[in-house]
């Protein structure tokens, strides 16, 4: 526990991390703002306009020719059991559909700003995990520790647990700060959350936060075996980019699923669909390119790349001439 | 239990991979008994940090033995820890904190309360420049706090190596007095060194390493003992001074216009010998052996960058 404290207090002193915190904080209140902003409530003046737009809308000669075509026959505009008097309410738009802008709703934004604030955060974190240790290599203070600490396993896992503990309790009030916020505008402006929505929200919290967690750790794990940030985000970028291509690219009905990409989006996502460009559909064949990645085997993946990469920099790092 | 802080046996570190291999330390056996300042020399890539790196678990022997305090190391090496100051090669610190946040940290992570940070700190005069950044720190004020940082734990043993690297001669006579000053009070210091003048003066005793080998170690009066001490005489002729001297015996050598004579016991015979002959004595100095010359007289090589100081020592102390 003395261990995990001093690196605590060596993670929150550098300042290189203080400021990527701080832009991870900036981002999401930038977001939480041009959110609220955009949803902002309608004015009288919304109001008459899409109303104005509406009415401009239903005069139009065509549209009524084709309400007066439903209305003869119904049945094959509007399917089995429809009317005639349904036509017009169908075909004719509302003022609704002219307004400049939607009301908030938690659960549109979760699955555009939300996941992609969750994963710029997550890149965040991951430098500032990377640069922790990074810094630690590069000013040969490493040395230092260990001699004041021999026991390299322990001062491994110390590492780790600031790492993991800081990033997770970053995410968390940067993440949950975002949300609540949200909900706090809803609220102001009378606007109920669904259950499922707010419910989809706090698992989001939940996995982003333990991503950011093990994420964090496992950037850390690499820079301890590379010694190096510089290598470690070389890598993480070919992983992200080279990993992409590649993982299109082979002849492996399928492969989309091993993208990290997919599983970082899986895992954050309430529900990840995502295009199998890997999947090879003969011209005439009835072939699913659309796939549904879930919680669990998105966890599993990360969870098995993080233990390796854990694993290997342990043995390594106790291993190694320092 | 054996007195001895400090035991290797057969002790060899190879470095490289299978086409080209390189052994920094071959076969060494180093001895340090407890108490006292002992002297750890050899030229640069003699072993000396090499060794220490390996003492301190830094880095893996290939075979060998090593024990610190009677214990085996690596594997106990957690359990003498406490026990053991060092500094490696340069000092190491975090640039962005400032010396005292340095200290802290590393104190907080054995236990050491805060106050302690403040003792050390003053003990090396830099109480006045905690709270500046390591960054901004001179070369002499670094080392300063590497050795403030060793005596956090109240060690038994300090293993400084190369510690007056870049301090001015006011730092290294203050370095000096207090790796002396912890000498006398019990602890154990193993001062690595290149600069034999300043292990000479700092050290009672030394081992002397090359080539990753064990040349020569023991107290250092006795070793010093060993080499024989020279007259150095200037005259009116020294041509006639030769011959009386060598006629009576005497060991003689020119040095341009002055004799150096081996031995400095009886400068008396000298001067009336020279005089019942006509030859008058302009200057008479006793040069004593150094450890440059021992280590010369050892290894037939000067050791590099020792020369110099050695004989601004050799000066000194004519």
């Amino acid at each position: 526990m003395r261990l995990l404290g001093v690196e605590l207090s060596r993670y929150r002193s550098r300042q290189a991390i203080v400021l990527l915190v701080l832009l991870g904080v900036a981002m999401a209140v930038v977001l939480a703002g041009v959110t609220a902003w955009d949803t902002r409530p309608l004015t009288d003046r919304d109001r008459t306009e899409a109303a104005a737009q509406a009415d401009l809308e239903s005069q139009r000669p065509a549209l009524r020719r084709e309400v007066q075509a439903c209305e003869r026959d119904p049945l094959s505009y509007l399917g089995p059991d429809a009317s005639a008097a349904e036509c017009a309410d169908a075909l004719v738009p509302s003022a609704e559909s002219y307004y400049p802008r939607q009301a908030l709703d938690l659960g549109s934004v979760l699955n555009d700003y939300g996941v992609h604030l969750a994963v710029v955060l997550l890149g965040l974190l991951l430098v500032a995990a990377s640069t922790f240790v990074g810094a630690d290599w590069a000013s040969g203070s490493m040395v230092n520790q260990v001699l004041f600490e021999p026991r390299r396993v322990r001062l491994w896992m110390a590492k780790a647990g600031a790492v993991g503990l800081s990033s997770a309790a970053v995410a968390l009030v940067v993440l949950g700060g975002f949300w609540l916020a949200l909900w706090l505008v809803a609220r102001a402006r009378g606007i109920d959350v669904p259950d499922r929505d707010a419910q989809q929200v706090l698992w989001h919290l939940l996995r982003a936060t333990v991503l950011a967690a093990a994420g964090a750790i496992g950037a850390m794990a690499l820079t301890m075996a590379f010694r190096h940030t510089v290598a470690t985000l070389a890598l993480l970028f070919v992983i992200a980019v080279g990993g992409e291509i590649a993982v299109n690219l082979l002849p492996v009905d399928g492969a989309g699923r091993w993208s990290v990409g997919n599983n970082v989006f899986g895992w954050l996502d309430p529900r990840h669909r995502y295009f199998d460009a890997s999947i090879d559909c003969a011209p005439g064949e009835r072939c699913r390119l659309i796939e549904t990645m879930t919680h669990l085997e998105a966890g599993l993946y990360l969870g098995v790349l993080l233990a390796v990469t854990v694993v290997v920099s342990v043995l390594w790092f106790r291993r190694r001439d320092v | 239990m054996s007195d001895l802080v400090i035991e290797t046996r057969a002790l060899r570190k190879v470095f490289g991979s299978r086409g080209r291999r390189i052994a920094a330390v071959d076969g060494l056996d180093l001895e340090v008994p407890a108490g006292g300042v002992h002297g750890f020399l050899g030229p640069n890539g003699s072993g000396k940090t090499t060794t220490i790196r390996l003492l301190l678990g830094l880095a893996r022997p290939t075979s060998g033995e090593m024990r610190l305090f009677g214990l085996k190391v690596p594997h106990q090496l957690p359990q003498v820890m406490d026990r053991i100051g060092a500094v490696v090669e340069e000092p190491r610190f975090t640039p962005s904190f400032s010396g005292r946040k340095n200290l802290t940290l590393l104190a907080r992570s054995i236990g050491v309360p805060r106050s302690s940070v403040d003792s050390v700190l003053q003990q090396v005069g830099l109480e006045d420049r905690g709270r500046e950044s390591y960054a901004a720190y001179s070369l002499g004020m670094r080392q300063r706090l590497a050795i403030a940082a060793t005596l956090l734990r109240s060690p038994d043993l300090l293993i400084l190596d190369e510690p007056t690297n870049g301090l001015d001669p006011a730092g290294i006579r203050d370095i000096r007095d207090m790796i002396r000053g912890l000498g006398e009070s019990g602890v154990t210091v193993l001062l690595s060194s290149h600069i034999l003048a300043e292990v000479q003066q700092a050290c009672h005793a030394v081992s002397i390493i090359g080539d990753g080998k064990l040349l020569a170690g023991g107290r250092v009066d006795e070793m010093l003992g060993e080499s024989e001490s020279r007259t150095r005489v200037g005259c009116t002729d020294p041509r006639a001074a030769r011959r009386v001297l060598e006629s009576s015996g005497h060991t003689v050598t020119a040095d341009g216009d002055v004799l150096l004579v081996e031995g400095h016991e009886h400068p008396e015979e000298i001067t009336r010998l020279l005089a019942e002959h006509q030859v008058y004595v302009t200057e008479m100095t006793a040069v004593r052996p150094t450890l440059e010359s021992f280590f010369l007289k050892l290894t037939g090589h000067p050791m590099q960058g020792a020369a110099a100081d050695a004989e601004t020592e050799r000066e000194e102390e004519s």
